[in-house]
């Protein structure tokens, strides 16, 4: 595969945007509609002041973002959050892999990050990746997200790295 | 217990601010918190004492001086609105006399008939006792502990994740 990994700039907005748009994929999301994706994308991208988004371009088209929620106090600077996505028609070729390692290793080199941690909801295909890439669950937040007539449990995964 | 006679709880106002901050100056009471320092306190303050707006926050008073407060921290979407995390916070003077517990019960209730919310959250560390007595009393369980959360002057702390359905 020919890629490139590079940071994720402001301009990388729209994209993303519209890969949260695209059918299914709010589904594994907290947000419901375009207003409340607009401010998730607002906080997403404005880590790019910080250079903790990483952006995966394959053959020179952007096909995937991830991104470290660093923490703004220094008890806990030595974890984080992260988030991650792949476009519609790009995944299951190992982008989202691709892009995670580099996101782990760009987390523990450039920020000392000790901890890695995600929030994902039960059913989400990505789990599959998380596991593969190493995460470990340590817990369920029950009911925790409500959409659609039923409620979903938030899978809590980790890393150390 | 019983709250201490002159007990009385209001809506937070942004005024409180100051007791807020008067009380997060204390090294042992911002250990319990994610801000380390003034700064880092200074910085926090607006976005907890902005909730008032949504009358999403109770103080707790004696003789009309604030001495607690509790905070709803509303989530903004709409798939998780029916829960959110909050803070409580009492006067290191006041502590022990059964403020937390009152207004943690009232928090509950305004959490439920108010907002209709289902349940609320907190990320305790693992060595908040006092902490700890208060969220099993007002009935939160355990959801899970994540080793390591903190680092403070290198010593590691678990955050336990503590929840009660409304």
């Amino acid at each position: 595969m020919n890629y490139n990994i590079r940071y994720m700039v402001p301009e990388d907005a729209p994209l993303l945007k519209q890969w949260l748009l695209e059918p299914g994929v709010l589904r594994w999301f907290p947000m419901i509609n375009e207003r409340e994706i607009d401010d998730a994308v607002r906080v997403w991208v404005s880590y790019s002041k910080l250079q903790a988004g990483l952006t995966i371009e394959v053959d020179g088209t952007p096909r995937g973002m991830a991104n470290l929620y660093l923490q703004p106090y220094k008890k806990l600077k030595h974890q984080c959050l992260f988030s991650i996505i792949v476009g519609e028609g790009h995944r299951g070729k190992g982008i989202g892999t691709i892009l995670l390692d580099n996101l782990k290793r760009h987390a523990k080199d450039t920020f000392h990050i000790e901890l890695l941690h995600l929030e994902v909801y039960e059913g989400n295909p990505a789990i599959r990746l998380y596991e593969r890439s190493g995460f470990v669950e340590y817990g369920r937040h029950p009911d925790f997200l409500h959409a659609y007539g039923h409620y979903q449990s938030k899978i809590l995964m980790q890393q150390f790295l | 217990m019983t709250e201490p006679a002159g007990f009385d709880i209001r809506y937070t106002v942004f005024e409180d601010e100051v007791y807020l901050r008067k009380w997060l100056s204390s090294e042992k009471m911002l250990h319990y918190f994610p801000m380390g320092d003034q700064k880092e306190v200074d910085e926090m303050i607006p976005s907890w004492i902005g909730f008032a707006k949504w009358n999403c926050s109770l103080t707790g008073m004696i003789e009309g001086v604030p001495v607690a407060i509790g905070t709803l921290f509303l989530m903004p979407y709409r798939k998780v609105a029916h829960h959110c995390m909050f803070y409580l916070i009492v006067d290191p003077a006041w502590q022990k006399k059964g403020i937390g517990f009152s207004l943690m019960k009232n928090l509950k209730h305004l959490a439920k008939d108010y907002f209709r919310l289902k349940m609320m959250h907190l990320d305790v560390w693992e060595d908040n006792e006092e902490g700890l007595r208060l969220l099993y009393k007002s009935g939160f369980k355990e959801i899970t502990k994540q080793e390591k959360f903190v680092k403070e002057n290198d010593r590691y702390l678990a955050r336990i994740l503590m929840n009660v359905y409304l």
